[in-house]
């Protein structure tokens, strides 16, 4: 996702480029002809980039992808932007020609604002007579060369007071200018759209029904401009039927940038001001001055992708939870779940019905099979329960005077005996003495210190069977849906917490990757250890949720969707949200350790549940990539995997 | 709350000997037997006054398993005292004591007082070590000592605040650079850097003398 570019925020980094350029690899000069109504003759493609999407609505998901041209036609310069067709996408066609950009002539566009955010990927905003095209996203990278294109071909002007902002055809003066381009789609939020019905023929002057005398002054303006130097002005454009289609959110979008812009083009300080971006300084108000804000605070390096948070709402809204109805739908007349991946999906987004959760979450957690049928599943019950009882069996024949002989027992017995008193004893369903539950979990935590010897029983195996025997009520069944749990955490309580220390180091390429900011502040701190997130790790925050919120939390991140490592975005998230209290206030890793524990029960789980998606959508496959193989909660790597390495190694 | 000093306190020792009870006893006046095993650490902390000052203790719960050692002796750093406890009813619980000391010498700086606590000494029925023998392995090693109950709360003040009194004592003997935080000692507002006047570094709050 990153390129070396994007690094280089440097004022002149695109001029450079565009020095550079000449007609090097990525000028493209095969000419073929455009299919679009007026045909140029004779145009060249000197730019060519393909996955820029737009995205129609809020959520990433929906996006439209296609690919981007300029072309060059005599001495005029045209943007094109066509959807691919048939590409899988949840966009409907219609929205597809609806975006679509035939013939942009340059001459009709005012300004291109391109947006770098450290996440996510770049974009770019075209406005062209004062109104905004949708948020071109450039999904491959680009956006130096496309301005780079531009510059070799058109007049463009950095904006002085915003380096981000281009201005094209920009003969006056560039300060009138700058400030009269953002006010037009500041005032575009409060218009009606043009009338979508019929697309005029053409003519820029007869476009506009606003009454904005400035706005109609400064189009003619351009109007004349073209007609003066452009001989292609005649080609046919549907600049005006794009306008008045684009969504109200990608209106919204374009209008809040610009507004965000409009407060950048104000002062020098601007700059300075939007390192301060937190949400207490956002709640305080816009003042001035900073300092008298936030008084004992220091300066915060702004989130990446707060910065970016108004472009596109990445996690998706949180649905209610899977009923019975909607449960039998993903189930065949035998019992079987058709199609697994839709019904994981749709439990990220919503979880479980609290009744429900006994039957499905076998399956999340990999108890029961898929393709299990009722009467397989009935039989497998039974076998599994006798099985439960082999191994149970194992120490409850262990007589007082074996047990003198056999220390690791007695001390793992001693362990368990004194944890399971001490484990969520306020619940009434654990509460009060000689509690016959207590017991249970009692029994399955010994068990399974036998069926896994060499784990045994470590402290946090409690709380992660707490919920599981409080939802499956039956010993065995609990005992089976704790021991496919542990498939994949059991490395959280290794004794050299070898699985710990890798989650841990996993999120902290993590953090690296997401909030370089963060990532820095807590390594010049000496907080790189990531020890304030261990609790949440080790027990998948069960200690920071009430119960219900915690099983309501499992049950999304047991569904893997859409990432195996959803709980480490989550702790990115909830970090992030308080990133401007952990800078500003200097937190040492004894302060931070504080405030992260005392967040539990302060967190609201479906909005961090969102960011963490939003999170992993953004991270992608750098995401991924940053987290070594067989992290738990990955299954661990196969061992053959590890001989293997061995016999090379030793080759 | 304004304090003249602030003092780090790690609570160390196996898991179940009454760490937890300890904290909440001294911080709350309650005995809870019915609480969640602590996972990682747990923060507490209260006021008490010595020599007229206003002292802010605060208080760091740790979990006891083998397991978590690696991440508690993260927690060392900058602790002024320590309260290192066991279970008196469970030898084993002593018996691992020379290997938390280890942990503590290692990680923790040098000057930190250490408070040996034989804890559940409500429980004298079923004692597994005996007073003499605390009092001996405290003398080898250069701790103070008690025996305490969180149930009763027996000595629990006495353990907390005799530990902020030898720490204090030991800012007025200029044993430590107050200014330097990894002493686990914060200056607030009116505490007085460095040895000064009043050398008394007795106790002037609750329980008086220890038993
Ligand atoms: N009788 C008695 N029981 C205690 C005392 N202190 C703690 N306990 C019990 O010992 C168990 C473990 O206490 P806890 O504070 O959780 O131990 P920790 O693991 O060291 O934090 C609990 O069940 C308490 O009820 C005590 O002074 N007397
Ligand atoms: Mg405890």
């Amino acid at each position: 996702m990153h390129e070396t570019d994007i690094h280089d925020l440097s004022d002149d980094a695109d001029y450079a480029a565009a020095s550079q350029q000449g007609s090097s690899s990525m000028t493209r000069t095969d000419s073929s002809k455009q299919s679009s109504s007026g045909d140029p003759e004779d145009s060249e493609i000197v730019y060519l980039k393909d996955n820029v999407t737009i995205h129609p609505t809020q959520y990433a998901a929906e996006r439209i992808s296609g690919r981007l041209k300029l072309i060059k036609q005599g001495s005029s310069l045209f943007m094109t932007w066509i959807p691919y067709k048939g590409q899988s996408s949840n966009a409907r066609l219609s929205d597809k020609n609806l975006y679509t950009i035939r013939a942009l002539p340059f001459s009709d566009i005012q300004s291109i604002r391109r947006h770098t955010p450290t996440i996510g990927w770049q974009y770019v905003i075209v406005v062209s007579s004062g109104l905004a095209f949708p948020p071109l996203y450039f999904y491959s990278g680009g956006v130096r060369e496309f301005l780079a294109i531009i510059k070799q071909h058109v007049l463009i002007v950095r904006s002085s007071e915003d380096a981000n902002l281009f201005l094209v055809n920009n003969f006056q003066d560039p300060l009138q200018r700058t400030l009269s381009s953002l006010e037009l789609p500041g005032s575009l939020a409060n218009r009606t759209p043009l009338s979508s019905g019929t697309p005029s023929d053409g003519s820029l002057e007869n476009k506009h029904t606003s009454e904005d005398g400035h706005l109609r002054s400064i189009q003619r303006n351009n109007k004349q401009r073209q007609k003066s130097h452009d001989p292609a002005r005649d080609i046919s454009i549907q600049v005006l039927e794009k306008f008045s289609l684009v969504t109200r959110f990608a209106r919204e979008t374009t209008s809040q940038l610009f507004r965000e812009g409009l407060v950048d083009g104000h002062g020098p300080n601007e700059k300075k001001r939007s390192n301060w971006a937190s949400k207490d300084h956002q709640s305080q108000g816009m003042a001035s001055n900073d300092m008298e804000i936030v008084p004992k605070k220091v300066p915060v390096p702004s989130d990446p992708l707060e910065f970016d948070k108004l472009s596109l709402v990445w996690g998706q809204p949180r649905q209610h939870p899977l009923g019975f109805q909607e449960w039998s739908t993903f189930l065949d007349t035998e019992g079987r779940v058709v199609d697994p991946t839709a019904l994981k999906k749709r439990i990220f987004y919503g979880g479980v019905d609290h009744n429900l959760r006994k039957e499905v979450w076998a399956f999340l957690l990999g108890y029961y099979s898929y393709d299990s049928t009722y009467a397989e599943r009935e039989y497998f019950v039974s076998v599994k329960k006798s099985e439960y009882e082999t191994i149970k069996n194992q120490w409850q024949s262990i007589s007082p005077e074996q047990a003198k002989r056999f220390t690791k027992f007695r001390e793992r017995k001693g362990l368990i005996d004194k944890d399971v008193v001490r484990t969520d004893r306020s619940l009434t369903f654990y509460e009060g003495d000689d509690n016959p539950n207590v017991r249970v979990m009692h029994d399955i935590l010994l068990t399974y210190s036998f069926y896994n010897f060499d784990l045994g029983y470590c402290q946090g195996m409690s709380d992660l069977l707490s919920p599981i025997l409080f939802i499956m009520k039956d010993e065995s069944e609990a005992f089976w849906c704790f021991v496919s749990l542990l498939e994949r955490l059991g490395p959280n309580f290794n004794r050299d917490q070898s699985g710990m220390h890798s989650q841990l180091f996993a999120l902290s390429k993590l953090v690296e990757l997401l909030d370089s900011p963060l990532h820095n502040y807590f390594k010049q701190n000496d907080c790189l250890n990531y020890f304030f997130c261990f609790r949440w790790i080790l027990i998948q925050f069960k200690r920071e949720f009430e119960y219900e919120k915690t099983m309501r939390l499992w049950e999304v991140l047991w569904t893997h969707y859409p990432s195996e490592h959803l709980h480490l975005y989550m702790c990115i998230a909830i970090l992030k949200r308080h990133r401007a209290k952990i800078m500003g206030e200097q937190m040492d890793f004894d302060t931070l350790l504080k405030f992260i524990n005392e967040l539990s029960g302060q967190i609201d789980l479906d909005p961090i549940i969102r960011d963490a998606e939003a999170l992993c959508v953004c991270a992608g496959e750098n995401g991924a990539a940053s987290i070594p193989p067989g992290t738990p909660p990955s299954l661990p790597i196969e061992d053959s995997s590890i001989y293997y390495q061995q016999d090379e190694e030793v080759l | 709350m304004s304090y003249a000093y602030l003092f780090k306190y790690i609570i160390i020792g196996d898991t179940g000997v009454g760490k937890s009870c300890l904290l909440l006893q001294f911080t709350d006046k309650r005995f809870q037997p019915v609480h969640d095993l602590t996972i990682g650490v747990e923060f507490g902390a209260r006021m008490i006054t010595i020599d007229n000052k206003p002292i802010k203790l605060q208080i760091w719960d740790t979990a006891g398993q083998e397991s978590f050692r690696s991440i508690t002796r993260s927690y060392y750093r900058g602790a002024a005292g320590a309260l290192l406890v066991y279970d008196i009813t469970r030898r084993e619980t002593f018996n691992h004591l020379a290997s938390w000391l280890e942990d503590a010498r290692q990680h923790a700086n040098a000057n930190m007082t250490i408070m040996l606590i034989g804890n559940k000494c409500d429980l004298a029925h079923r004692r597994a070590v005996s007073t003499e023998e605390g009092e001996q392995f405290a003398k080898e090693h250069g701790l103070i000592f008690m025996e305490a109950s969180a149930k009763t709360a027996q000595n629990v003040e006495e353990a907390f605040i005799n530990t902020a009194g030898t720490i204090y004592k030991k800012i007025q003997d200029g044993v430590f650079d107050v200014s330097n935080e990894s002493y686990g000692i914060k200056v607030g507002y009116g505490g007085i850097p460095g040895p000064s006047g009043g050398r008394d570094g007795s106790t002037s709050q609750a329980g008086g003398c220890c038993s």
